[in-house]
């Protein structure tokens, strides 16, 4: 490939000459989106903060910015066997990360393929692709499948492959492919390259927001899944994702409240709801810094002025 | 982006010929080539066969051929269990000998009366969702855009996508906590002012307005990423041009901004629409609960299930309503995507 | 004479060796697993231990061995279900109950497998022997036994009111809370004269308060009793003694409107939050600091309360008021409350049966499972109650099989910490006026009626928290339209098919 892409940044407004809409529109956009954003922090000052608290305290004053009385005794219940939430943490991590890169990549391929317009079969595979979102056979026969057919039933891969990719996914990826100039793959065939050279070669490293995007959304799934596991891990395995290991933390009491099982079992360490708080900050944890690290690949793809000179 | 006449779709594809051939092929498409291909349409040109096709796209398709084989596996090996809404399922009989009973599974829906009331409520909440949800998304993203400091671009985006981890559990109990009668936060705020506190949870009328800010509060973060991703991805050039020309911050974004955001939007919302008639479960039975005071505005369809079957666990009828809200959401979405593709071919979904 | 003797000699030998040929005409050579279906978290005690000796134990007696298989209690009743819908042979032993795991709606699909006469007394002689005849006819289904009960345990799993009996003195209850009335009376101590107490905090998100408060007023103002196995709780027997005519309390009469007025004037008078039906919060943890006056559940759970209360709230002295007291109205467990079933595609039924028969039979393995190893977790003393041994936490050293499908009294011991006293002392007045449950011989067919039923569970479902908690300005008003509702769900033609199903049953 002799001809290099220049990219280009999105100018700072602050370049060229600043006029009043300029301000106006920064004006607005400072006060609404930090209103927003103290709406968005408070309640979840609140769980940090009650996580903290004494049970007692919760229970007579409700959710405070600042914990009346201080204890970790709900932190210390859920890591009472420090290798299962270590071991769940692990799994997870595993996951995500090996789900999202291999996700992303098929996703990346297909959607650059689809957005062709070259490509006369493009509509009708996404068509097929896109009747899977919609129609869904329900879960008797998903869970025959996975457990029965293809024999996954306490295995990771229960988890990992059904996530791999989603029709949204797979559309949003398209949309942002057909952003980037079709000038790139024709110059791309022009020096004789294949199209999955060019896929390769020319078109991801302009897809860095876009890929950021996609993968970030798609770790999310990954750290945010429980229904699989619920499914289709049972407890022989050893450690279960953290988003049902910690359901369940929380469920066990919930249940057995509610329903007549309750008569029969002894419940002990009742989680009120300061375990509940303890429970949402250690699930989320780790995911909230992948966002900004996600950030610095919103950089501005390329200059299509670069191309057609 | 230039558009390739059809005609020369399949012709310049041929990968056997030399750099020099293939080059050399290109530039005669000039002024005589694209004479000459129109000539030869009239003359020689059919559509290639099946096999022609595939081969041609081989690269491509086997680029996709990963994607084909997880729908396939995933999604479409199962899809014949659908036959479970029309059957009484015996467990000891399997899904396919099960006795055939038609639609005695979706009756439970229809003859209970309720179903308009379901439907509007899911509709109209799902309406809300997506357009007042994009709407907020896109303001936000592009207005974002347009502040010049780097440091509150990525504080303000990273703080809008916290509420997305609080689970629905935890958000129904900040909002328990923020306005029950008794002692509520802004209940006991507003009787310190000397006011009256409404009772909200016995209030159907608020709930509409509640749910959805509850949602929008949410959904906002996560899904303003999308619109960032789809800014930043925007050619500069037109934007320099465009100040260069002395267009001030609206006529930017009216003109540059939101065109380039269209093929998005339209995309985000003919796939939303598919769903038009699946509610959040989660959000709603965490919210609501078995207050029935507030079911005329705020029961879907889903919470109306569970509640009617929460006794009576029954799977076959479970995979009845999936396939009713699948079956009715597809049509819409053939619906909406035949009226895009009319108007232009190049937003439609498929 | 010799000849004679050695003939006779040999003869006797021969017959003594007889019925141990007949005998290992079981064939255990195989060593089998049998995997036990059970509802109940990962234990995370010493439970893997135990386990390991009792599979020691039934290795060397049957050549099997246990192997759990949690359904954790996250999302169960999906799990449970699906379990038993798509099995392939990799379940066994099923612990199942006809009240809260819908034993009869799985049987009628398909998910057990029949247990004939002869597999039962073959594979697991000591339980049929102990079942009596009787109960093995509530067990059926279209002629075939597919349950088998805990029908030898004492457990009463009544509704009813835990209230502090100091308060209820205070109150000038002297002998405590034993109707609406006196309930009625203490609630209103409480609000007067604790003012930092909400008199019952109930926790009223989820709708399991409905059927028990609705029923607890229905049994104790009329003679009517419930029938188990249905969706929706309205639908209840006469009386006693015309137990099998359908009861129209919930469609016409006075009684209902009565319940809801006066759970109208409870709520007005503040007896709970104003916001109760979105409340999450924790009755007992609340109790147990004295926050809250009384807790609605059942006997079993009160029980231990007491005992937990006596520490928290020392002198509380916690009682309980049973649904039903003022009229006397009381039925006994149903015996399949608590089921072993074997699995309809169990590759090993028999061996599953021997095991079953072992776990609730043979003292060693009974008590290693219910209890744990002996001197180590527990001891007995000469009354055959058992205590603890100090510092011991049942979540780290206890042992925990959930077997609650076959507990034996003939094995058991009692918790030596409960108060005895005053148990044995309700159990007294229970076994006095009880009568044993009228309707194990019926079970529902929803077929005709399905979506019918499924209407009133919505209408019910809608209108009954509503009432029960007083949440409306005019409870006359809010049960006729209630009962409107219901016309319109369909309840007649619903009870028309009930009665006749069950005039099918017991019409002599």
């Amino acid at each position: 490939m002799t001809e290099k892409i220049q990219t280009g940044h999105v100018m700072h407004s602050s370049h060229i000459r600043k006029d009043k809409s300029q301000i106006v529109i920064n004006i607005i956009t400072y006060i609404l989106v930090t209103i927003f954003c103290i709406m968005c922090i408070m309640p979840f000052w609140m769980i940090v903060a009650s996580s903290f608290a004494t049970e007692d305290s919760v229970r007579r004053s409700g959710f405070t910015l600042w914990p009346t009385e201080v204890s970790t005794y709900s932190y210390e219940l859920l890591f009472r066997s420090p290798d299962q939430m270590i071991g769940a943490y692990i799994v997870t991590i595993c996951l995500t990360l090996a789900g999202t890169l291999v996700g992303l990549f098929i996703i990346a391929m297909t959607g650059y393929a689809l957005q062709r317009k070259d490509f006369p079969l493009r509509n009708g595979i996404m068509f097929y692709i896109y009747f899977t979102s919609l129609f869904s056979a329900g879960l008797v026969p998903f869970y025959l499948l996975i457990v029965q057919y293809l024999n996954l039933r306490d295995s990771y891969f229960a988890i990992l492959l059904p996530l791999l990719m989603s029709p949204w996914l797979i559309v949003l990826m398209k949309n942002f492919v057909k952003a980037i100039p079709h000038e790139i793959t024709e110059s791309g065939k022009i020096d004789g390259a294949g199209d999955f050279r060019i896929f390769y070669s020319l078109i991801l490293p302009n897809l860095k927001p876009a890929l950021a995007t996609i993968g970030l959304f798609l770790a999310l799934s990954y750290w945010n899944e429980w229904y699989y596991s619920s499914l289709f891990l049972t407890t022989k395995v050893e450690y279960r994702p953290l988003q049902y290991h910690l359901y369940n933390v929380i469920n066990k009491v919930a249940s057995l409240k509610n329903s007549v099982a309750g008569s029969n079992v002894v419940i002990t360490d009742l989680p009120g709801e300061t375990l509940k708080m303890a429970t949402a900050v250690v699930a989320t944890g780790p995911i909230i810094l992948l966002y900004p690290f996600v950030q610095k690949y919103f950089v501005a793809g390329l200059t299509v002025g670069a191309v057609k000179g | 982006m230039m558009r390739e006449p059809a005609i020369c779709e399949n012709k310049d594809r041929n990968r056997f010929q030399t750099r020099q051939g293939m080059t050399h092929r290109i530039e005669r498409k000039g002024v005589s080539g694209l004479q000459n291909t129109a000539q030869q349409k009239v003359v020689n040109y059919r559509k290639p066969s099946v096999g022609r096709t595939l081969v041609q796209n081989r690269t491509l398709i086997f680029m996709c051929l990963p994607a084909i084989l997880f729908f396939f596996v995933f999604s479409y090996l199962p899809m014949p269990g659908a036959y479970i809404a029309f059957t009484n399922f015996q467990y000891n009989k399997g899904i396919f000998a099960s006795p055939f009973v038609g639609l005695k599974n979706f009756q439970f829906l229809f003859s209970s009366g309720q179903l308009g009331l379901l439907l509007k409520n899911t509709v109209l909440y799902n309406l809300a969702f997506i357009i007042l949800g994009n709407i907020l998304q896109l303001a936000f993203a592009i207005m974002l855009n347009e502040v010049a400091s780097k440091g509150y671009k990525k504080t303000a985006q990273s703080i809008m996508f916290l509420p997305y981890f609080i689970s629905d559990v935890l958000v129904s109990l900040l909002v328990y906590n923020l306005i029950n009668y008794d002692f509520g936060f802004i209940s006991h705020l507003v009787r310190n002012l000397g006011g009256e506190m409404p009772k909200v949870y016995q209030n159907a009328g608020a709930w509409p307005f509640i749910i959805v800010l509850v949602h929008l509060w949410k959904s906002t973060g996560y899904g303003t990423v999308v619109y960032f991703a789809a800014i930043t991805g925007m050619d500069s050039s037109m934007m320099e041009a465009a100040q260069i020309d002395g267009a001030n911050a609206w006529q930017r974004i009216r003109y540059i901004t939101l065109p380039t955001l269209k093929p998005t939007v339209i995309i985000l919302f003919l796939f939303a629409i598919g769903g038009i008639l699946k509610g959040n479960f989660g959000l709603f039975y965490n919210l609501v609960g078995n207050n029935s005071m507030l079911f005329k505005t705020t029961d879907i369809i889903e919470t109306y299930v569970y509640r009617s079957m929460m006794n009576s666990f029954n799977f076959s009828q479970s995979s009845a309503v999936g396939l009713f809200q699948s079956v009715v959401g597809f049509f819409i979405v053939l619906g909406a995507n035949a009226f895009v593709k009319h108007l232009d071919p190049d937003y439609a979904l498929f | 004479m010799k000849k004679l003797l050695a003939v006779f000699l040999t003869l006797a030998m021969l017959l003594s060796i007889m019925p141990a040929v007949a005998e290992s005409a079981i064939d255990t050579s195989e060593h089998v697993k049998i995997v036990y279906l059970v509802t109940g978290d990962k234990p995370t005690n010493r439970t893997d231990e135990v386990l390991a000796k009792i599979n020691e134990l039934l290795t060397e007696k049957i050549n099997a061995e246990l192997e759990f298989r949690w359904i954790e209690w996250t999302d169960w009743q999906t799990q449970y279900n699906l379990a038993l819908a798509t099995q392939s042979g990799d379940i066994d032993l099923i612990g199942t109950a006809t009240d809260w795991l819908d034993a009869w709606p799985n049987s009628q699909k398909g998910a057990f497998m029949p247990l004939s006469e002869d597999m039962l007394k073959t594979y697991a002689p000591m339980t049929w022997e102990s079942v009596s005849e009787a109960h093995w006819n509530l067990c059926k289904y279209n002629g075939e036994i597919y349950l088998i009960p805990e029908d030898n345990y004492a457990q009463w799993t009544n509704h009813g009111f835990m209230y502090r009996g100091d308060w209820a003195k205070e109150a000038g209850l002297e002998n405590g809370v034993h109707s609406w009335e006196d309930l009625g009376k203490y609630f209103a101590w409480v609000k007067e004269n604790k003012p930092d107490v909400v008199p019952w905090d109930a926790n009223g998100n989820g709708s399991s308060y409905s059927p028990q408060m609705a029923g607890g007023w229905q049994t104790s103002h009329t003679g009517n009793i419930a029938i188990e196995g249905f969706p929706v709780a309205i639908f209840y027997g006469e009386s006693k003694e015309n137990p099998y005519t359908l009861s129209r309390y919930y469609l016409e009469g006075d009684e209902l409107v009565n319940f809801a007025k006066e759970m109208k004037a409870w709520a007005d008078a503040g007896y709970w939050r104003a916001d109760v039906l979105n409340y999450t919060g924790d009755v007992v943890a609340e109790m147990e600091e004295g926050k809250t006056g009384a807790h609605q559940h059942h006997t079993q759970t009160w029980t231990t309360e007491r005992t937990t209360m006596e520490r928290k709230q020392p002198g509380s002295d916690l009682g309980f008021f049973w649904f039903g007291e003022e009229a006397g109205n009381l039925i006994s467990l149903n015996i399949t409350h608590g089921a072993m079933a074997i699995a309809a595609q169990s590759k090993n039924p028999e061996r599953a049966l021997m095991v079953y028969d072992l776990m609730r039979n043979d003292p060693e393995i009974y008590h290693l499972m219910q209890y744990g190893f002996e001197g180590d977790m527990y001891t007995v003393d000469e009354n055959g109650l058992f205590s603890r041994p100090d510092g011991f936490e049942d979540s780290t050293d206890g042992v925990s099989f959930n077997f609650w499908w076959g507990r034996n009294d003939n094995l058991e011991y009692k918790n030596a910490q409960l108060d005895w006293d005053a148990i044995t002392k309700l159990y007294d007045v229970y076994n006095q006026v009880k009568i044993d449950y009228p309707y194990g011989q019926y079970i529902y067919d929803n077929s005709m009626v399905g979506p019918m039923m499924d209407s009133l569970s919505n209408v019910y479902n809608t209108y009954m928290p509503r009432i029960v908690f007083g949440m409306n300005d005019d409870p006359e008003a809010l049960v006729a339209e209630f009962r409107q509702a219901l016309q319109d769900a369909g309840i007649e033609m619903v009870m028309a098919e009930i009665q006749s199903q069950m005039d099918a049953v017991y019409a002599k």
